[in-house]
């Protein structure tokens, strides 16, 4: 709850509500001038030029027509195809169904699979922008518990704990957003013998998979004896491609969830857009050092941003992979959202409280590496008097 | 690979009464060459990112206008989403306007709205109950059996849905009679000219606001370069 009254009506008025507090920090940000914008997940950096190429042909080839709600054919066998050789998942084709961005491939998932009642387990924090498929869906969502002096890792016996009797799924998000941690291969070979033994379903969120940071790397838990049947993956090409706009994602899951997926997906929004499909294609079929290139640019700018970081007293937990830093602010002795403000009104940077991303995280402010390294080293020097001057 | 049996059991129910995947693909007419243009020259300039969740404001500015000149009905950009085609609208508008258990009163085709109202739990009607939340008409509705349905609602809290895509157009739209405008949202599509780019629109209504988180909450926004080439089809006077 935010009762300070020099905050705005329209931030106070959705604060518990993690997707419309970002939404009104957003907005606002967006009616202010020269901002440094540290908030929304959106890479800053282009869509690499070989993709928006295979983009233009496919428009000057009239290859734009409709295709199946399913997706086109060569892009369902190249996603199968990556995520075998990749993630390691027996996938075939008819095992792929390509979709408008990832936060579509979670709404179909949860339309399909969960009943009113039926409990959704749920790593906390949590991308609160999920919250409203599982609610439309009548599910229940429950708080699995994870721990900055974990990094904020996921723990079998944590999951256990919180199963219950209407349980049916476990969300993961790994690499974590909002808090960069990520859930490591033996944390998740221990969570899968929990889930197959209390018979739940998987769906994991591997959006940032592409962008983990040496020494740590990326685990799919689909590719684990018996987890392929009952675990949904969701990847996109939005962040390792800087793709956001082109909304197009796509889910990996057991046929007949697919099949049933994608009768949803046809009353609800259709195939995705033509171009887009053919842009993800060239994104897997063509050359993939932009996404190494990527990575290394996002590597030099964590290391700027984290040495702010330690400048303004912020403590942190080594982000893993994703695309941000997740701070403990309670240096400040002010609560997240108010902070948040105060840093864009009076400085001019937007970055997006903890409270954004589940009730209890007053202390921590979630902070992206989405601009230049002067850009984020010009937004330190912004954040700091802001600071000083209300440290309490 | 196929799910355990414990899980697919649950799969056929949950798919019970929508439509199956047999449709025909539509047609894909020629893209008009300034309409590609005007795509090469978005991605040229980097117009890869999200978008605001709403759309891009010259696409909504657009529609107001479009709105405006075409029915006289006024209505703030603020106020227009740009959608996956009207199949979301379609969807966003039927599952946060009517409720579960309630029905949507619609007095003509209602294929179109059946497989999300089956999603919501909510049923289509052919004549007035007391549980409708909602009309769902289009143009193609003989007019005196809409003018009818209207005047009933004036009576009552229902939304109204105007649903322009697919069918013929006149100088009538329901948002003319002011009663009336604030409880309409007029849906569009851009697919009969764009098939495959998943373009669409819904507008107006006190409830706009609501319907553009729905959006938001599903796809996030619209395909950036779909919108800017609708932008260039709409300004060029096809769409």
């Amino acid at each position: 709850m935010i009762e300070n009254p020099n905050i705005p009506e329209a931030v106070r008025a959705v604060a518990s509500d993690g997707t419309q507090l970002r939404y009104a920090l957003m907005e606002m940000a967006r009616d202010m001038d020269d901002i440094i914008t540290l908030g929304r997940g959106d890479p800053d950096l282009p869509t690499p030029p070989h993709i928006v190429e295979a983009a233009n042909r496919a428009m000057r080839d009239g290859l734009t027509g409709a295709t199946d709600v399913k997706g086109m054919p060569p892009l369902r066998e190249a996603i199968a195809e990556h995520m075998r050789a990749v993630n390691g998942l027996p996938l075939e084709a008819d095992n792929v169904m390509v979709t408008t961005g990832g936060q579509e491939g979670l709404f179909l998932a949860v339309q399909a699979l969960i009943d009113p009642g039926d409990e959704v387990l749920v790593p906390d924090p949590r991308y609160t922008s999920y919250d409203d498929a599982i609610k439309r869906a009548g599910g229940v969502m429950v708080s699995v518990p994870t721990e900055r002096d974990d990094a904020f890792n996921l723990e079998a016996e944590s999951v256990e704990a919180a199963i219950g009797p209407a349980s049916k799924a476990l969300l993961i998000v790994t690499p974590s957003n909002p808090t960069a941690g990520i859930v490591t291969e033996d944390r998740l070979r221990a969570i899968a013998e929990v889930v197959v033994r209390h018979n739940l379903i998987v769906i994991v969120d591997e959006i940032y998979g592409k962008v983990v940071y040496p020494p740590w790397r990326h685990f799919s838990i689909g590719s684990l004896p018996g987890m392929a049947e009952r675990t949904i993956t969701l990847d996109a090409f939005s962040k390792a491609y800087a793709m956001t706009g082109w909304r197009c994602g796509y889910v990996a899951a057991p046929a007949d969830v697919i099949d049933v997926m994608a009768r949803i997906k046809a009353v609800t929004t259709g195939p995705v857009a033509t171009v887009s499909q053919w842009a993800g294609l060239e994104a897997l079929r063509g050359p993939q050092a932009c996404v190494s290139e990527y990575l290394d640019t996002y590597m030099a700018r964590r290391q700027v941003l984290l040495e702010g970081l330690d400048r303004m007293g912020f403590v942190y937990g080594e982000p893993r992979g994703g695309l941000f830093v997740w701070a403990d602010s309670s240096s400040t002795g002010i609560h997240a959202a108010e902070l948040s403000y105060l840093l864009l009104k009076e400085g001019r940077v937007l970055i997006f409280p903890g409270t954004a991303f589940g009730e209890k995280w007053r202390d921590y402010v979630r902070i992206t590496m989405l601009e230049p390294i002067s850009t984020l080293r010009a937004a330190v020097e912004r954040m700091l008097p802001v600071l000083e001057r209300y440290r309490l | 690979m196929t799910a355990p049996k414990s899980l697919a059991r649950n799969l056929a129910r949950r798919v019970a009464g929508l439509p199956d995947l047999a449709a025909p693909a539509p047609e894909n007419p020629p893209i008009p060459a300034n309409v590609i243009a005007a795509a090469e020259d978005a991605l040229a300039r980097g117009e890869t990112h999200y978008t605001d969740r709403p759309g891009i404001p010259e696409f909504r500015a657009w529609v107001a206008a479009h709105l405006l000149d075409r029915w006289g009905v006024r209505i703030d950009p603020s106020e227009v989403t740009i959608t996956c085609g009207s199949t979301e609208a379609r969807y966003v508008t039927m599952t946060l306007l009517a409720e579960p258990g309630g029905a949507v009163l619609c007095p003509g085709d209602s294929s179109r709205i059946e497989g999300a109202l089956q999603l919501l739990g909510a049923r289509v009607v052919d004549s007035v109950n007391d549980d409708v939340r909602l009309l769902y008409i289009t143009p193609a509705v003989y007019r005196e059996t809409a003018l009818e349905l209207l005047r009933r609602a004036e009576e009552t809290d229902w939304w109204i849905v105007w649903d322009l895509s697919f069918a013929r157009l006149d100088d009538f739209h329901p948002a003319q009679n002011e009663a009336l405008a604030k409880r309409v949202v007029t849906i569009n599509s851009l697919s009969d000219r764009l098939a495959g780019w998943r373009l669409g629109w819904m507008a107006g209504s006190e409830a706009a606001l609501r319907l553009r988180a729905g959006k938001q909450a599903i796809t996030i926004c619209t395909t950036a370069v779909s919108q800017w080439a609708g932008l260039e089809l709409a300004r060029s006077g096809d769409a």
